[in-house]
């Protein structure tokens, strides 16, 4: 077949000359389950618009709880992306942008929410670290401080996928916060919202019938319901249901006073998402 | 389309990004190729690049040659050292994002490699594949360098079963292509395209010249001539709904691929 060249100069390895695309002589090369980087790890997603577009009255407080979360938990705060990230949508799409660029630029939304949180929390000795720093170098910051910030987007900016339907970036604050949280082995992921957790219906938003509360569902579950909204990405359903290590999340209301210590206790306050 | 821009605007600011309704006025906005003269094309690191000059060097006489007529964007396979040290890191249970950071890392070498031989026509190497100088490169020496690998580090998708990052070198190519609006996305590789097996394990496979992703997924290949998870994105692309797969070990294919011409396997959305 390839005669019209040198054969190829192969470093011996048990993948060696395969294409890794073949499940059955790949897997038993890679089939250890991967272990927890930082097991003591607390990751909390603060939402943007429904939290960080309160301004004031809403941070305020969430930021007085974080404080003092500190000598309890080591954790890293991911901010979500808000109105401003809609807006950025709107002139981008008038603009005929794709969504590899809107990506990108949404992804700057939540980095700002992320630097005005950590500069509240600064004199704690909290800062923003920028991606590569959360990949390559949390350890180093958690071990000088008990909580670092950063944009919870994944950077997936110009490599972010073609959604099925529109335009808007799948991997967005959610999906982000929940595959940094995964990946490193975190013990605990928590959504903080405007909303008790999740309805069968949008209660912000709700037509009808009173939406219902539920407390604990599966991913695949709700899933399958085909929920005309959410309050969190889809992907993230998605992302769950190949989970390593996260086997829940929580869906915490932030406007409420001490839920969201109470969620980093392991107290049930929202609603549980469990992966599988 | 003014007022359905107004309308798109109102739901932006007051649906949630789940709403299919929002979805659907997204699709509809208009569309703007941001790189629409450019073609990428992915050399491949395992299939190409380990072999060494035998492989290489008539491959960059080909793209210098083929720069006259097209506007380039190079990205790079990772291959053996990638797969040594996927092998080393799985068994060490080190999580997908590690393993996507050092497979990165070898596709970033096979790209300063051809960085190096190219320098002297003044085509350089970029450290990710981002916009910044890329449209500068390309207009002013018509081609341009990168490693392949999506830069999701930590945030790689993991796979269903094992630890390897599903989105690798042809992914990252493929997405650039994508979200850029380029003309075509062409894979060069040491096969001719698709067979109906791997050719090198299984001699007697039969070559498919053209294939949807429908039904390439019928056939449900265990060991396909790339990378799986590439069907999805392809399906669900705007810009660019076929990838050509050629092989680069023969000389011409390269620039008879980049003229249009079918010289390998064409995969196509539908």
């Amino acid at each position: 077949m390839t005669e019209t060249a040198a054969t190829a100069k192969h470093v011996p390895s048990s993948l060696a000359r395969m294409t890794l695309l073949d499940k059955e002589l790949v897997r038993p090369v890679t089939d250890r389950p991967p272990i927890r980087l930082l097991p003591w790890l607390n990751v909390v997603k603060i939402g943007g618009r429904s939290i960080m577009d309160r301004g004031r009255e809403a941070i305020l407080p969430l930021v007085d709880e974080l404080r003092r979360a500190l000598p309890e938990h080591r954790m890293l705060i991911l901010t979500g992306a808000g109105i401003r990230a809609r807006h950025i949508y709107s002139v981008g799409l008038d603009l005929g942008l794709p969504t590899g660029a809107l990506a990108g630029l949404a992804a700057k939304e939540a980095g700002q929410n992320g630097h005005m949180l950590a500069a509240l929390l600064a004199n704690e000795g909290v800062s923003y670290i920028e991606h590569p720093t959360i990949a390559n170098q949390l350890a180093i910051h958690l071990a000088a401080s008990r909580a670092v910030v950063g944009s919870a987007f994944p950077p997936y900016h110009h490599h972010e996928f073609p959604p099925a339907v529109g335009r808007i970036p799948p991997h967005r604050a959610d999906t982000g916060a929940f595959l940094i949280a995964d990946e490193i082995g975190a013990c605990r992921l928590t959504l903080v919202e405007d909303v008790d957790g999740l309805y069968t219906a949008d209660p912000n938003n709700a037509a009808g019938a009173a939406p219902e509360f539920i407390p604990e569902i599966s991913a695949s579950d709700l899933a399958a319901r085909g929920q005309a909204t959410l309050p969190f990405d889809r992907t993230l359903l998605e992302v769950m249901a190949a989970a390593k290590h996260l086997d829940q999340i929580q869906i915490v209301n932030g406007l409420v006073p001490g839920n969201v210590l109470r969620a980093l206790r392991g107290e049930h306050v929202g609603t549980i998402l469990h992966s599988a | 389309m003014a007022s359905e821009m107004a309308e798109l605007e109102a739901l932006l600011m007051e649906r949630s990004l789940t709403d299919e309704e929002l979805l659907r006025a997204t699709d509809a906005a208009p569309d703007y190729r941001i790189l629409p003269d450019a073609t990428v094309i992915k050399i491949g690191g395992q299939s190409v690049i380990d072999r060494g000059r035998a492989a290489v060097y008539p491959l960059v006489d080909e793209i210098l040659a083929a720069r006259q007529d097209h506007q380039l964007l190079i990205g790079t396979g990772a291959g053996t050292r990638a797969r040594h040290l996927y092998s080393i890191a799985a068994d060490l249970g080190l999580p997908t994002g590690v393993l996507t950071e050092l497979g990165g890392a070898v596709a970033g070498q096979n790209a300063a490699m051809l960085g190096h031989l190219m320098a002297k026509h003044g085509i350089s190497m970029v450290e990710g594949a981002g916009l910044s100088a890329v449209p500068l490169y390309l207009s002013e020496v018509r081609a341009v360098i990168f490693g392949g690998m999506p830069p999701y580090q930590m945030w790689m998708r993991v796979p269903a079963e094992g630890l390897i990052p599903p989105y690798r070198t042809d992914a990252g190519c493929y997405l650039l292509a994508e979200t850029f609006g380029c003309k075509a996305m062409i894979f060069v590789k040491d096969e001719d395209g698709l067979f109906t097996a791997n050719p090198k394990t299984h001699p007697d496979a039969e070559f498919i010249p053209r294939v949807t992703v429908d039904e390439m997924k019928a056939m449900d290949l265990h060991d396909a001539v790339i990378e799986w998870p590439v069907l999805d994105l392809l399906k669900a692309a705007r810009h660019v709904r076929s990838v050509q797969v050629i092989n680069g070990l023969k000389p011409g294919n390269l620039t008879r691929a980049l003229a249009g011409e079918h010289v390998g396997t064409i995969i196509s959305a539908d």
